[in-house]
Order: structure tokens, then C-alpha cells, then sequence
């Protein structure tokens, strides 16, 4: 029963990512992502991180892909403007990523199987159990966090202004 | 860790200069944040301090290179001013996403967890694409930033896997936990944890632009304002060479020989593509991009040194190429807004119209050159040596070979400002502090020329 | 208990992630809208946060999970930050394509 919903839930983000990237209008795109990562937090359920599914869809789903949407509606792109890249180039740029993919699977697919022998914990996932950790043991972090996003908020501010005597 | 405090407590301070109107005096605000932080520094000298479960170690190597990268930031505050001119409605955001960034840098240097060298890494980078973009109007600023922006965040992509993959092999993010499994492990082999190397390996290098992941450098090092070029090319590869030179000598010393080759290849094609393609730039903020590509190149011959030699050799290199480097953008900027004109031939004269720059000109240059009396004559040979003492003689005789490559190039500016005559007349006034600081720049050049032993062994 | 590494042996999650880190990639490389560059990027990512939350079960450890926050916390700032860049390109060329960008060459 669990296998059979994780080969279902690795099709459909493996199905929905490869439409991510094909297809020609970018709001068709943005949706997708969006199913792709509901089928990703769909994986987390099951690898028992269930408030990392939580926040997986608030901030993914709620947050960055409707700043994506709001981008391409705000901008008006929509429609699909983008002129066809040189084949020769995409033709590369695909066989690149191929060969990436061969080669990491090749590799990655030789790691000794062996199985989790310590009794499970399926508590790790709780919010409870994750807040104490986040707040004692990566507690710099957290705060070494808060720089970036006011770097990140200062940056955003400055580029997206238009300055006063232009306008 | 007062280090961070105190960045991070400027840069909040610069955000109110707008408000509480006295964003005239925030550049200097900014450096005497950027002074009190780099005192605070040097008090944990030899004190080897863990803060927070294993996040930070202060140790001298953290407090060497996180010393330089304040330094460097506080010279590009200096000349800040200058540098935008009219673009400067936003001065004081500006400048407290400068001091913010060197606290990027500052994690960087004594991260002993790859969450914190994740995090450094993307306190610096979101910063660099924020300071590419700063010419709003400019179409080459906004191609710089777009640029430098999704290639930041493909390159990350690439950490991250590392990163991941190597918390799959060992199940801890921490160094020391990892370098004893490393330790452990060195034997067989575990294809996990050697992908995740190599991942990472993928990652730094498209940060330290490093070729073939360099591609990404020279139109954002045109496209961007001067000034911030010059920070990207020091402060910004410094960091991303001490996190590089940390992470590799503590963690993977031990398997180094499944590493040293891909180090050895990107190393020789990473001089050759930067010096050569260097040589045939007619634009000079080009020709210093792919130059600091080069540099780049040497450095990377560090890490192949087995022992503590690697580290003085890339903390002296580092501070030589700094403190050129620097100099060498801040008079092409001069250069550029005097004459109009990016190329060489900008600095036709300039020895009839400012006498002192034209020095500094020849100074710095030679200094990146590596000539003899000069900080990067002794950079280059700590870093040569440290790498014959590893035994990679056939590679150091390709780094010489191309340090002769890169005299050729960085003499057009001191032959054109000495040898030519120049089309316009004008003076070049600079102020006064502006004329400080380069004498500054150039004598440390020449002191640490002379007496290499002025920078202390961590 | 039964859990899904059990069930589902660790090398399945490694394989998964690779291909959709390879796709992000080839999206990358292959497409010259920035938005979806963009949107490639954040396949990437997830594909790694996946792969982390994987290893976290199968070493019974919280950091991964912790580090997974870290990641989604800086994809949301690289988010703003970049589609602040894309705003303000567009503002002056009216086009997100990047092959409309290509002044700077030597």
C-alpha cells in the first residue's frame, strides 16, 4: 500500500516537473510547480515529517508561488512571448542535464543498502520536537537568518523602488 | 561573535540614517562600525573559541580572514561615495547591505557547520546580486544582476546536494563529526560521500569562478558598478576561498587523492582561460575579470598543500591580491569617469596629470603581477612553494609560465600612463582621504613586499 | 513500526531526487525565460529538500528537517530578491527573455 503511494507520488512530481519545464506559458508553468509540490509534500507525509509538510505548503505553495503568479500577472507574460532558443542550445543544455542525471544515478544507485537498524522515532516530525531542537541546538542559525532576510528585504526595496525624480 | 553583533547593529543603524536624517554622515558610521568590529576581532586572536554547539569556531584562520574582508569593506565605503555620484538617493540602504554582506563573509570564514557555510554563502551572494543591480537604469547593471543572480542560485543547487549528500553518508551536518568519519572511512570506497564532495567541489567552484564554472564572471564584472566590482572580486572570492580552504583541509584531507585531480584540472584550465582570454580585452573591468579568474587559478593550488602551509600561503595571497586588486578597480573608476572611456587608453598621461596615481597605477600592478618588492611576488611564492613541498612540481611550472602570460597584460595601463601622451589635459583632483587611502593601499603593497613576515602565521 | 524505509529502500528517495534535481537543471539550461530559469531553480531545490528529509528519517535525526526550513526560509528571500531584479529589468526593456540581455560581451 505504501509502495504503491510512493511510486504514485514519484510519478506525478517527476511527471508535473518535466510539464514545469516544457511548457510554453509561464502560468501553466507556475501551476504545475504548484502540483509538484503538493506531490512532494505528499513524500514528506510519508517519511513521517509532517510539519515539514505544513510549512512546505504554506511557504511554497501560499507564499513563493503566489509571489510568482503576482510577478507574471503584474508584468502581464502571460502570453507566450518567449522566442524560440537556437535548437543547437537546447539541444545541449538537455543533453548536459541527461548525462547529469545518468551519471548521478549510476552513482548513487551503488550506496550500500542497508537498512535503518536503530529503533525508529517517529516523533522527529512533531513541531514540538523540532522547535526544541531549532531553538537550543541551531539557535545561531536561526538568528544568522534573520540577517539574510534583512538583507534580502533592504535589496528587494532598493531594486523594486522607482526613484523619486524619475517618475 | 561580537563581530557579527556589531556588523549587524551598523547595518540596522545605517537603515534609520533616511529617517532620522543623517544619512550624510552614514558612510562614516559605517566604518567606524566596520573599526570597532575589526577590534573586537582581533581580540580573539589565539583564543580559539566554539560558539553555540559547534556553529562558529573563532580561530586565528577566522580571524585573519574575516580581519581582511573588513579591511577591504571599509576602503570600498571610503570610495562609495564617489562611485555612484548622482545614483545615491539610495545611500544609506546601500550601505548597510555592504556591512550586512561582510557579516555573510565573517560566517563564511569560521563556519564548523555546513548549515552556517550554507548560510554565509547566501548572506554574501543575495547581497552580490542586490549591489550588481544597483544602476537601476543601466542596461549592463540589470544584465549583471540577472545574471550573477541565476547562476548564484543554480551554483547553490549544486552546494546543497553536496551538502545533503554528505549528511546522508555521515548523518551530521558538523565538521568535526564528518572529519572523523571521513577519517574513519578513508579507505573504502563510499560513493555517497564522494558525490557529495565532488557536488560540493561543484558548488565553491562556480563561486570562487573558478573555469569552466566561470562563464558567469566577466559580463557581471562589466556590468556591474566599479566599485561593487571591486568588491566582488575581493571580498567576495576571499570569503568564498576561506570557506573553500576550511571545509577541504579539515574535512576531506583524508581522501584527498580522490579530489586533487578534478583541483589539479580546474586549476590549469582556470589560468590558462583567465590569462589568455585576458590578454585579448580591450575593456579593462573585462581584462580584471578574467585576471581574477586567473587568481583564482593560483589560489586553487592551495588547497592541493597538505599541511598548514596551504592556509598562511592563501591568507598572504589573499591579502596581496586584496589590497591590488582594490587599488587597481578604484583607479579604473577613476580612470573611467575622468576620460569616459573603459579601455587601457584611459590611461594615456596620466603620469602628467596626477602624479601619485599613476604610481599607485604602477604599484598595484606590479603587485598583481607578481613581481619581486611587491606583496604578490611573496603571495605567489608561498603558494608555489606550499604546493612543490605536495609535489605537484609539473603544475607549479604551469603557474610560473602563466604568471609570465599575465605580465604582458597588467603592464598596458602603467605603459599607457607613462609612455603615451595623453588626448586631454585635465587634471585628476582627488580628495585628500581618497589620496590616503591609496598611498595606504600601495605601501602596505610594498611593506609586505619587503618584509613578508608582517603577516603572522595562523 | 512500520515505517516507509522499510518499505521503500533509501536508494528510491536518492534516485527521485536525482531526477528531479536533473530536470531543474535541464529546465535551466534548455529554457531562456528567467522567470522559468527561476522556477527550474526552485525544482532544484526542492528535489534537495526531499532528499534531506529522507536521510533525516533514515538516520533518525532532526537537523535534516531543520536544515529543510533553512533552505525553504533562503529560497523565499532568493525569491523576493529575484523577481525584484526581473521587476526592475522589466520595467526598462519590457521583456523577461534573456537572450534580449546581451549587451555586455568582450
Amino acid at each position: 500500500m505504501i509502495a504503491s503511494v510512493f511510486y504514485f507520488l514519484s510519478f506525478v512530481s517527476i511527471f508535473f516537473a518535466v510539464m514545469v519545464v516544457v511548457s510554453k506559458n509561464p502560468v501553466h508553468s507556475v501551476l504545475y510547480l504548484i502540483l509538484t509540490f503538493f506531490s512532494i509534500a505528499g513524500h514528506y507525509l510519508l517519511l513521517n515529517a509532517q510539519f515539514l509538510a505544513l510549512v512546505h505548503i504554506v511557504v511554497y505553495a501560499g507564499a513563493i508561488m503566489v509571489l510568482f503568479l503576482f510577478v507574471i500577472m503584474l508584468l502581464n507574460l502571460n502570453a507566450a512571448t518567449e522566442p524560440v532558443k537556437s535548437s543547437l542550445m537546447k539541444f545541449a543544455g538537455a543533453i548536459a542535464g541527461g548525462s547529469l542525471m545518468l551519471v548521478l544515478i549510476a552513482v548513487l544507485s551503488k550506496i550500500n543498502s542497508i537498512q535503518p537498524a536503530h529503533e525508529v522515532n517517529t516523533q522527529i516530525g512533531l513541531i514540538k520536537n523540532l522547535g526544541k531542537i531549532l531553538f537550543t541546538e541551531y539557535n545561531l542559525p536561526f538568528e544568522v537568518a534573520s540577517i539574510l532576510f534583512l538583507v534580502a528585504m533592504i535589496g528587494t526595496v532598493i531594486l523594486a523602488k522607482k526613484n523619486p525624480h524619475t517618475s | 561573535m561580537n563581530v557579527v553583533i556589531a556588523l549587524t547593529i551598523t547595518g540596522i543603524l545605517n537603515l534609520f540614517g533616511s529617517i532620522f536624517s543623517y544619512r550624510k554622515i552614514t558612510p562614516l558610521l559605517s566604518i567606524i562600525g566596520l573599526t570597532t568590529a575589526i577590534v573586537f576581532n582581533s581580540m580573539y586572536w589565539n583564543t580559539n573559541q566554539s560558539f553555540f554547539n559547534h556553529m562558529m569556531v573563532v580561530d586565528n584562520y577566522a580571524v585573519a580572514f574575516g580581519t581582511v574582508c573588513m579591511v577591504l569593506a571599509a576602503c570600498l565605503i571610503i570610495f562609495y561615495n564617489r562611485f555612484m555620484g548622482d545614483n545615491d538617493h539610495h545611500l544609506p540602504e546601500v550601505l548597510s547591505v555592504i556591512v550586512l554582506s561582510v557579516d555573510g563573509a565573517i560566517v563564511m570564514v569560521s563556519y564548523t557547520n555546513l548549515l552556517m557555510l550554507f548560510l554565509g554563502v547566501e548572506i554574501l551572494s543575495i547581497s552580490f546580486y542586490i549591489l550588481a543591480g544597483l544602476k537601476k537604469k543601466d542596461l549592463g547593471s540589470n544584465e549583471a544582476a540577472i545574471k550573477y543572480f541565476l547562476m548564484g542560485a543554480f551554483s547553490t543547487g549544486f552546494l546543497l546536494l553536496g551538502i545533503t549528500l554528505i549528511y546522508g553518508a555521515t548523518a551530521s551536518f558538523d565538521l568535526s563529526v564528518i572529519s572523523e568519519y571521513v577519517k574513519l572511512n578513508s579507505t573504502s570506497t563510499n560513493y555517497l560521500l564522494l558525490s557529495g564532495v565532488l557536488l560540493i567541489l561543484v558548488g565553491l567552484l562556480f563561486k570562487v569562478a573558478a573555469a569552466p564554472f566561470h562563464f558567469w564572471t566577466p559580463d557581471v564584472y562589466q556590468g556591474a558598478p566599479t566599485i561593487i566590482t571591486a568588491f566582488f572580486a575581493t571580498v567576495g572570492k576571499i570569503a568564498s576561498f576561506g570557506a573553500f580552504y576550511r571545509l577541504f583541509q579539515m574535512c576531506f584531507s583524508p581522501i584527498v587523492n580522490e579530489w586533487s585531480g578534478v583541483i589539479m584540472v580546474v586549476a590549469i584550465i582556470t589560468m590558462f582561460i583567465g590569462n589568455i582570454t585576458a590578454l585579448q580585452q580591450k575593456n579593462l573591468k573585462r581584462m580584471f575579470a578574467y585576471s581574477s579568474i586567473a587568481h583564482a587559478g593560483y589560489m586553487l593550488l592551495a588547497l592541493l598543500s597538505h599541511d598548514y602551509l596551504g592556509g598562511n600561503a592563501i591568507l598572504f595571497y589573499s591579502i596581496a591580491y586584496g589590497i591590488s586588486s582594490m587599488s587597481a578597480f578604484i583607479i579604473i573608476h577613476i580612470i573611467q569617469t575622468q576620460t569616459g572611456t573603459d579601455e587601457a587608453m584611459g590611461f594615456a598621461g596620466l603620469v602628467h596629470k596626477n602624479k601619485t596615481l599613476a604610481m599607485i597605477t604602477a604599484i598595484s600592478m606590479l603587485s598583481l603581477s607578481g613581481i619581486p618588492l611587491t606583496a604578490g611576488f611573496f603571495g605567489k611564492f608561498y603558494l608555489f612553494s606550499s604546493a612543490i613541498e605536495s609535489g605537484y612540481v609539473l603544475l607549479v611550472c604551469l603557474a610560473v609560465i602563466n604568471s609570465f602570460i599575465g605580465i604582458y597584460y597588467y603592464f598596458k595601463p602603467v605603459i599607457e600612463s607613462y609612455f603615451k601622451d595623453s588626448i586631454t589635459d585635465d587634471v585628476i583632483k582627488l580628495k585628500s582621504v581618497e589620496t590616503i587611502l591609496l598611498i595606504f593601499l600601495s605601501i602596505a603593497t610594498i611593506l609586505l613586499g619587503i618584509f613578508p613576515g608582517l603577516v603572522p602565521a595562523i | 513500526m512500520n515505517t516507509i524505509l522499510s518499505i521503500v529502500p533509501i536508494q528510491y528517495y536518492i534516485i527521485l531526487s536525482a531526477i528531479l534535481f536533473s530536470i531543474g537543471v535541464m529546465g535551466v539550461l534548455t529554457r531562456s525565460n528567467a522567470i522559468i530559469i527561476f522556477m527550474s531553480v526552485e525544482i532544484m531545490l526542492n528535489s534537495v529538500n526531499l532528499l534531506l528529509a529522507a536521510f533525516s528519517t533514515y538516520h533518525n535525526d532532526a537537523a535534516g528537517q531543520i536544515f529543510v526550513f533553512f533552505i525553504m526560509a533562503v529560497a523565499a528571500a532568493e525569491v523576493a530578491v529575484g523577481l525584484a531584479i526581473i521587476v526592475m529589468i522589466y520595467r526598462n526593456i519590457n521583456t523577461i527573455d534573456i537572450y534580449n540581455l546581451n549587451k555586455l560581451k568582450g
